[in-house]
């Protein structure tokens, strides 16, 4: 599992890869809540994610907090099918914009 | 498939998750039933290890185990943490899961998603193991 971000003005543009579980879920968090310190509008490279479990659930309810608090934004781009269905039942997908490319979610978080 | 013991730490469920895949590639199963399976393990024992052992600061073993018969695919999960049925948990209902996430409380997630995941869960507690069994039709799904 690996986290890389990069700040782009008032933008965090961060990459994970691999598999969100209750073992990686709070590195992760660390991670993404550290670059968030810079920014409030989040784009969360997904396309690498292969697992997400409730305890993904709980970082990405998390982080939503944290940016609508300070009136900012939440893109996921690239988001599994099966990671979707997740989301889906959970009631979760409605709160975060989704986008198939990174063109399509850097113009979403603008 | 040989039954496989792992520590019950964190660490176990990168290996565990391998060992549920590998299951239902020779189980036939599609992919999305096969990822709702691993799911549901993957949950199940997440919570063994946390609240099972860890919070008890007991240690010890998961042990996983996996039948296949021509209609289905069992896999059971056996550890001697604290006693508990995940069915006890209260599951959220149709208005917590459309409540605004700002308002939620996030327990019991796990929980639906294994029930979500798989074709039949059971859980029974005998001779000091707790025996969580997960059961996958191999036809007649969806």
């Amino acid at each position: 599992m690996t986290v890389e971000t990069r700040i782009d003005g008032d933008n965090v543009i961060a990459t994970v890869c691999g598999e969100i579980d209750g073992k990686t879920a709070p590195q992760v968090q660390t991670e993404l809540l550290a670059a968030l310190q810079e920014g409030k509008r989040l784009l969360l490279d997904m396309r690498g994610v292969t697992f997400l479990s409730s305890a993904g659930l709980r970082m990405l309810l998390l982080l939503y907090r944290q940016i609508a608090a300070r009136k900012g934004k939440v893109v996921l781009v690239g988001v599994s099918e099966e990671i979707r269905d997740t989301m889906s039942m959970t009631g979760f997908i409605n709160f975060f914009i989704l986008a198939d490319t990174l063109e399509a979610g850097l113009s979403a978080l603008s | 498939m040989i039954s496989l013991c792992l520590p019950a730490t964190l660490d176990s469920l990168d290996e565990l998750g391998k060992y549920i895949m590998a299951a239902t590639t020779e189980a036939g199963l599609d992919t999305k039933p096969a990822y709702g399976l691993r799911l549901a393990v993957d949950e199940i024992a997440t919570n063994i290890i946390t609240h099972g052992y860890e919070e008890a600061e007991r240690a010890g073993d998961i042990a996983v185990s996996s039948e296949l018969t021509d209609s289905s695919l069992t896999i059971v999960l056996e550890d001697t943490g604290i006693p508990f049925d995940p069915l006890s948990r209260t599951l959220p209902g149709e208005e917590e899961l459309n409540m605004p996430l700002e308002e939620r409380d996030i327990g019991g997630l796990g929980i639906f998603l294994v029930l979500k995941g798989v074709d039949n869960f059971s859980y029974e507690f005998s001779e000091g193991k707790n025996r969580n069994i997960f059961v996958m039709n191999r036809s007649g799904r969806g």
